[in-house]
């Protein structure tokens, strides 16, 4: 093979990277699992991806606007934690949208840092990560707090049609929700103008910093519906729920082919990285491998995509060198750069 | 290399980069004086010292991250626990000093890992290390089978937890250490590519920096570095569990950013960096002695990071650099 095919063919590859992913899975499951391939499996899948999905869901447009929400985590834990522990004071759907309000507000804080500090999304939100895990911990003494009424959150697991739990449905239209507004709505289109050329699209009247702060409210949104549904289906807020999901969540993104680099990426894309994700760790499951393994799979997996990533999109070493440094290691802060011009 | 160009600003922000560090050490030896009788005597800040040296040598790594534009390395707990957990498991197999030296490349090879995927394949370094101390992490968890490793006693687990001259150990090791990192930095040729590429990359390439090498190196080294504070709180403890290491790279990143060095590359210096140890090892120590809970350690240091870092973009933005 020449050069040429074999950049094509590394092409095609991480364009149809999803279809790749989710074929290979199925396809895992079905020679090392009896009976993978059925409408039960689907449904526990994207049942138990559900939560890990609302992150990756949240971080979406994040990512399309060329910024990185690392807190995503931690805001799922003080939700979880929240709602938990306001369900004796003020009743059970009060303290779920309470536990919805503090994921929006951990959000405004990082929507707060990075547009009017002006601090790289990268530094801001690894900072509240760290601020948010501790005051999850402080708040409850390292301990889980148990819910008061276990059974008001219990039917969320419960099955709902053939391939749906109503968190999971929840889940589906939150999706469907987002890619109608991504897809066909002028805001959503100027969200990829925004992380595609930031300059470019202030330039062109757009107002750079709304689109950036209204994308990490969404994060926390989603992250904060993810701690709620899992603090009540679970009847447990956990001040470390949320510890170990950032690297599946960004894996789950990045699976559906949404770029680091901004300017790319889709809510069913997401939607199919979430599912294909949830299907890989169904099969190591089922095979009896431990949960860290599982971690190692997956953390290699985000390696080998986002190295791809790099490779193809600037085309080896030689183009990338050019433009220096920013692109790759510092994802440049567009709220900076919109001063600037 | 940092400030050629005294513009007032420059010069006042100098300054205090310069000054904060001595002045918060002193501002906080004084409160602690305060709070508790026993804070200002030899034996506790020796005490105080000592518990955040190892941490310190991940720290003095992380400084050639961040001068260089790396930003900063997560992946610091996995090759910490690496260390540590190899350290101690494979003492049996070939005895106590081959074992650390074992745990010490283990956690090097992380690092250069890291170093390849950061420098040479462009990578953003968060990401990446996000990514590298994941699966480390689920090696190290392997490895153990999710428990804990109990050493063996051995004369170099007592020399390291031992003192030497009334000083500890672990002190003469982050010392030394720094001794060396300092120079490093500031008067060698590796050190001159470090600042140029943190400080523009692009004029630095055309200025036939090896760019790549100088990146490659900063995070191999914090990873080696990292080794080191496993292995060497692994054969004090005489036992190490997976999670050993967790929190050691926000510890790091902020002694780091007190020190005064900016996360964005170009300035910043070792020294800097063993003062903002000093003065988190004073934070931490007063925390404990204030009886608030250590949960709220990160809750501070991660308050302090995000101030330090919004003060040096306002600075920077000031000065006409992004």
């Amino acid at each position: 093979m020449t050069r040429a095919t074999v950049v094509a063919v590394g092409r095609l590859a991480v364009d149809y990277r999803l279809m790749i992913v989710l074929v290979a899975v199925s396809i895992l499951g079905a020679v090392s699992v009896n009976d993978f391939v059925a409408f039960d499996t689907f449904q526990s899948v994207l049942n138990r991806a559900t939560i890990v999905g609302l992150l990756a869901l949240g971080l979406t447009p994040v990512l399309i606007a060329r910024q990185i929400d690392l807190s995503v985590g931690s805001t799922l834990s003080m939700a979880g934690i929240s709602t938990v522990m306001l369900q004796p004071m003020v009743g059970n759907v009060p303290a779920a949208l309470l536990g919805l309000l503090v994921g929006v507000l951990i959000g405004a804080v990082n929507a707060a840092i990075v547009v009017w500090l002006r601090v790289s999304s990268l530094v801001t939100t690894l900072a509240t990560l760290l601020i948010f895990a501790s005051l999850a911990l402080l708040l409850t003494g390292s301990r889980p707090v148990s819910s008061p009424d276990p059974r008001f959150g219990l039917g969320l697991t419960s099955e709902l049609f053939v391939i749906f739990s109503p968190r999971s449905l929840l889940f589906v239209l939150a999706v469907v929700a987002m890619f109608v507004w991504l897809r066909y709505t002028p805001s959503g289109r100027r969200l990829y103008a925004v992380g595609s050329n930031p300059p470019a699209a202030a330039s062109a009247g757009v107002n750079t910093n709304a689109y950036i702060a209204s994308t990490f409210l969404i994060s926390g949104l989603c992250s904060g519906a993810a701690g709620v549904i899992q603090a009540l289906s679970t009847a447990t807020g956990s001040p470390v729920a949320g510890a170990a999901m950032l690297i599946p969540a960004i894996t789950a993104v990045v699976i559906g082919g949404t770029r680091l680099e901004g300017g790319r990426g889709s809510a069913l894309a997401t939607l199919g990285g979430v599912v294909a994700l949830g299907a890989l760790t169904a099969v190591l499951e089922f095979n009896g491998v431990p949960s860290y393994t599982q971690a190692i799979y997956t953390g290699l997996l985000l390696i080998l995509l986002i190295t791809l990533d790099r490779l193809v999109d600037g085309g080896g070493r030689k183009a990338v060198r050019t433009h220096g440094k920013t692109r790759a290691e510092v994802i440049p802060n567009p709220a900076v750069t919109r001063r600037k011009s | 290399m940092t400030q050629t160009i005294a513009s007032p600003r420059a010069r006042l922000r100098e300054i205090v980069a310069r000054l904060s560090v001595p002045g918060a050490i002193v501002v906080l030896l004084i409160i602690g004086s305060f709070v508790s009788p026993s804070f200002l005597s030899v034996g506790n800040l020796l005490n105080v010292l000592n518990a955040n040296a190892a941490v310190g040598l991940v720290a003095l790594g992380m400084t050639f991250v961040a001068v260089s534009g790396g930003l900063a390395d997560l992946s610091v707990p996995a090759n910490v626990a690496m260390g540590a957990l190899i350290t101690l498991g494979a003492q049996e197999a070939v005895g106590p000093i081959p074992a650390a030296l074992l745990g010490f490349l283990v956690a090097s090879l992380g690092g250069i890992i890291n170093g390849l995927l950061i420098g040479y394949m462009r990578i953003n370094p968060i990401i990446a290390t996000l990514g590298t101390g994941f699966v480390l992490l689920g090696l190290s968890q392997l490895l153990v089978g999710g428990g804990i490793v109990y050493g063996e006693p051995s004369a170099i687990a007592d020399a390291v937890s031992g003192s030497i001259l009334g000083i500890p150990v672990f002190v003469w090791i982050f010392a030394l250490t720094a001794a060396i990192m300092a120079p490093l930095l500031a008067r060698t040729s590796f050190g001159r590519w470090t600042y140029a590429v943190g400080g523009n990359s692009v004029a630095a390439e055309a200025s036939a920096v090896p760019v790549r090498f100088t990146k490659a190196a900063a995070f191999a080294m914090t990873g080696s570095l990292s080794g080191l504070c496993g292995v060497l709180i692994g054969l004090s403890n005489g036992q190490a569990r997976p999670i050993i290491g967790t929190g050691y790279e926000f510890v790091a990143i902020t002694a780091v950013v007190i020190g005064g060095t900016s996360l964005f590359g170009g300035n910043g210096s070792v020294l800097r960096t063993v003062g903002g140890v000093i003065a988190i090892a004073l934070i931490s120590n007063l925390i404990v002695l204030t009886g608030l809970p250590t949960q709220s350690t990160g809750l501070i240091t991660g308050v302090i990071v995000i101030t330090a870092v919004a003060v040096d973009v306002y600075f920077r933005r000031k000065e006409g650099r992004t």
